[in-house]
């Protein structure tokens, strides 16, 4: 039951960087955070121009339901607001500039729990704290977690999936999660888990993340009604739908949340986020993002969220003269940067940075071959050359017959069509 | 801090890889596929001396270079006088390759004295080649690219272009049955290796075919199982050696993994074999393999199936469609070789099915993930 239909082999390109340990990177002079990083409803910033902020402090924020705020990664002055490029939506949005004054004062609106006081704690106090510190989906999606985890009333979830596939090739944030974080994340899901009701639990990863394997065995083996499962998984099922196909053997309907089926997944990045915001008071201000690509050196760094990619690239010798692109968020889902003066954002999971030779030797789209190769590739077998040859005819209506709606945009068909067609690109478009 | 010009940043949409399979090496690793085939049947053909004087490997030979030079020529020609034609110099010599194998060549024995007017022999067949290369690479490659996607295989509907005014008396057996010219008999009755056809010169279908594919030169006859299956020495090029054609056309399948459409290869053999055992009962054939054997594997039927039904462009996309495409070309071709006696139907069945794509293409294949 957990044959997946001719899922394609992506090269992970992890070798170096599985193995390095995260960094901590210096606070930038100048952090530049964007007010929206959410899916859902839009902040508007809380400071102004000349006000002074400290480390954690709301900065933006929405009265939606749908929404999550943005905090001050440092203590400094706000000098701007201007527009930059924002890679969670590909076009520039508002900013809020934050001179550093090298300061170490903090926020201290949120106030750390203990362990013992999680027990008391009520659902709403906690979910509320998860909206407070600005925790999104990590993994791309960027979905207010609060808003995810509130379960209607009539509905029970029975099984709760750690999401440790992290399928996008060269990024390894998450492993170097699991290898050093455990007890993070098992605190993490000790959270989530309380909030909706004790499901069990599965952490699921990837048979070759040899290092967090035992790690994540040894911690997460105390735990009750818990299951570590490392197994071969694509790069496909790394997606939340696809995942739950592989551990759980059904498709979730595109047409229903996940907890309909009785299922959650989360991220790992996500769940550390949690633990830091329940435990530690911290809201959302740093994460772990890997740099990888055509570097001398691949990285994991810590970073505050608010960094200018630049500030990054600057640090680690690479010659900005010879960047033909930089991605954030994984080479198959990612945005390729009009800057580098682009900051890391909470879904930044990883920064790849290629050559300009590198980066030439990308062959132009062709007319189409007719092979196939895209409808058995596709995770939720929609027929992408169809979808695409409507939707380049501007029939709509014949591209939604087509269930271009259930599109995953995983990119796995642009990857593997001969003629290089954008195909993923093409269908995301006709989506919006 | 950064001074860049935004604008020296590529911008590409997601994904920022790709995979390794290009249209270019789907097109190498087919010509290469192709090549080692040409070259197996020159080398088994030097053996054969036409009539006319010239050596049948050498023809072979030529015939390629002429395929394939014409070809690509004009292929470079049109991408250098047009603004955006696509120039695809590996899919062209694939093209020039398939036009001369699925050529006709070879001096039956059986005919020796015989003036059958079949364009077999250089160097007038030379003359045939180019014909159909042109025709085949301008028309039915270039002209129909313009429209969109091409309709239907370009050499498989160049061939039947050219050879079509000769079609009654040179490919149909029937008109030869009438006029008792090559002795050839129908596939509509029972055949078998010993009993002998009515109305065909007293001939049984295994002699037919021993003195239709055998080598002329042979001291005695080789079994009908070997000719079949391992050397032939007349018909289309592609197909002198079966089995040189299945270990190439597999070679080719396990090489470019998913990208090359093996369904239809295996749907249509399956097809023709229970198809030929059905006629077999039909016929009551005195032996299952004689029949079996002769729509199997004659160049027609096991070069087109490895090569010539696989072409990506003027085929199904989806698996159901491509099992439904070989089943359907199985069907057509054993009507019309049975039936109208047009040994070669194959051809004809493949212009027909290769229309039906855009149908075939149509057809809803399961529902997608959770639906």
């Amino acid at each position: 039951m957990n044959k997946m239909a001719n899922l394609v082999e992506i090269k992970e390109q992890k070798d170096v960087a599985r193995k390095t340990p995260i960094e901590i990177f210096p606070d930038p002079k100048i952090a530049v955070v964007l007010t929206n990083q959410q899916s859902g409803a839009t902040n508007t910033p809380l400071v102004s121009v000349g006000d002074t902020v400290v480390i954690g402090q709301k900065i933006a924020d929405s009265k939606e339901r749908i929404s999550a705020p943005v905090h001050s990664p440092i203590s400094g002055k706000v000098i701007k607001i201007a527009n930059v490029f924002n890679s969670c939506f590909e076009y520039a949005t508002e900013a809020i500039y934050i001179e550093g004054d090298g300061r170490k004062t903090k926020d201290k609106t949120l106030t750390p729990l203990s362990e013992a006081e999680l027990k008391d704690t009520s659902n709403e106090v906690l979910l509320k704290r998860i909206r407070d510190a600005g925790i999104i989906g990590m993994g791309g999606a960027g979905f207010p977690t609060s808003i995810k985890l509130s379960i209607p009333a009539d509905k029970k979830v029975t099984t709760l999936i750690v999401n440790g596939a992290e399928g996008e090739p060269y990024d390894t944030a998450d492993e170097r999660l699991m290898i050093e974080k455990t007890e993070n994340l098992v605190r993490g899901v000790h959270v989530v888990r309380q909030i909706l009701g004790n499901p069990k639990v599965i952490v699921a990863t990837k048979d070759s993340k040899v290092e967090a394997i035992p790690k994540l065995q040894e911690a997460f083996g105390k735990e009750p009604d818990t299951q570590v499962i490392a197994k071969h998984l694509t790069y496909q099922q790394g997606d939340a739908s696809v995942l739950q196909k592989a551990i759980l053997g059904y498709e979730t309907p595109p047409n229903k949340r996940s907890y309909e089926m009785g299922t959650i997944v989360q991220n790992v990045s996500t769940l550390n986020a949690i633990a830091n915001a329940v435990f530690e008071g911290e809201p959302l201000i740093s994460r772990v993002t890997t740099l990888n690509g055509d570097v001398a050196k691949p990285k994991n760094l810590l970073v505050k969220i608010g960094t200018p990619i630049a500030d990054i690239l600057n640090q680690n010798n690479i010659n900005t003269k010879d960047i033909g692109n930089i991605v954030v968020g994984g080479v198959m889902m990612g945005t390729a940067l009009q800057t580098i003066d682009a900051p890391v954002t909470k879904r930044t999971s990883s920064i790849i940075y290629f050559t300009k030779s590198t980066v030439k030797k990308a062959k132009k789209a062709t007319a189409c071959v007719h092979c196939g190769r895209c409808l058995n590739a596709c995770p939720v077998r929609l027929q992408p050359i169809a979808i695409y040859n409507a939707v380049i005819k501007g029939d709509f209506a014949k591209a939604e017959k087509l269930w271009a709606k259930d599109c995953l945009v995983c990119g796995t068909c642009s990857f593997v069509c001969p003629s290089r067609l954008p195909l993923a690109s093409t269908i995301k478009m006709a989506r919006q | 801090m950064s001074n860049e010009s935004p604008n020296d940043l590529v911008v590409n949409p997601a994904p920022h890889i790709t995979g390794p399979m290009s249209k270019n090496r789907m097109m190498q690793y087919t010509f290469f596929a192709i090549l080692a085939v040409t070259i197996v049947s020159a080398a088994l053909w030097s053996q054969v001396t036409t009539p006319s004087g010239w050596n049948l490997g050498l023809t072979v030979a030529i015939g390629a270079l002429i395929a394939v030079g014409i070809a690509v020529a004009i292929d470079l020609l049109i991408g250098k006088v047009t603004s955006d034609s696509e120039v695809n110099i590996w899919s062209a010599a694939v093209f020039g390759l398939i036009v001369i194998n699925c050529f006709s060549l070879g001096f039956p024995s059986m005919a020796v004295g015989l003036e059958t007017g079949v364009p077999v022999e250089a160097p007038l067949a030379f003359f045939y080649i180019a014909l159909i290369s042109l025709i085949g690479i301008v028309v039915f490659k270039k002209v129909m690219s313009l429209a969109g996607r091409k309709l239907v295989n370009p050499a498989a509907a160049a061939k039947f272009l050219v050879l079509l005014p000769t079609l009654p008396t040179t490919l149909i057996t029937a008109f030869h049955l009438k006029t008792g010219l090559l002795q050839v008999p129908a596939l509509a009755g029972g055949i078998s290796a010993t009993s002998i056809v009515n109305g065909n010169g007293g001939a049984t279908f295994g002699s037919y075919l021993q003195a239709c594919y055998g080598l002329p030169t042979a001291q005695s006859p080789a079994t009908i199982e070997s000719v079949m299956f391992l050397a032939k020495y007349h018909g289309w090029v592609g197909g002198a050696s079966s089995i040189a054609v299945i270990i190439a056309g597999i070679a080719l399948f396990a090489l470019g993994r998913k990208y090359f459409k093996w369904r239809i290869t295996v749907s249509y053999l399956i097809a023709i074999a229970v198809l030929s055992l059905i006629f077999s009962f039909m016929f009551g054939d005195a032996d299952l393999t004689t029949r079996l054997f002769f729509e199997l594997f004659i160049g027609s039927s096991i070069f087109m199936a490895f090569f010539m039904a696989t072409d990506p462009a003027t085929t199904p996309y989806s698996g159901v469609g491509q099992i439904i495409f070989g089943v359907g070309l199985a069907v057509l071709t054993i009507l019309i070789q049975t039936f109208m006696g047009f040994f070669g139907g194959s051809l004809l069945a493949l212009l027909i099915m290769n229309l039906t794509v855009p149908l075939i293409d149509r057809v809803r294949i399961g529902k997608p993930f959770g639906r």
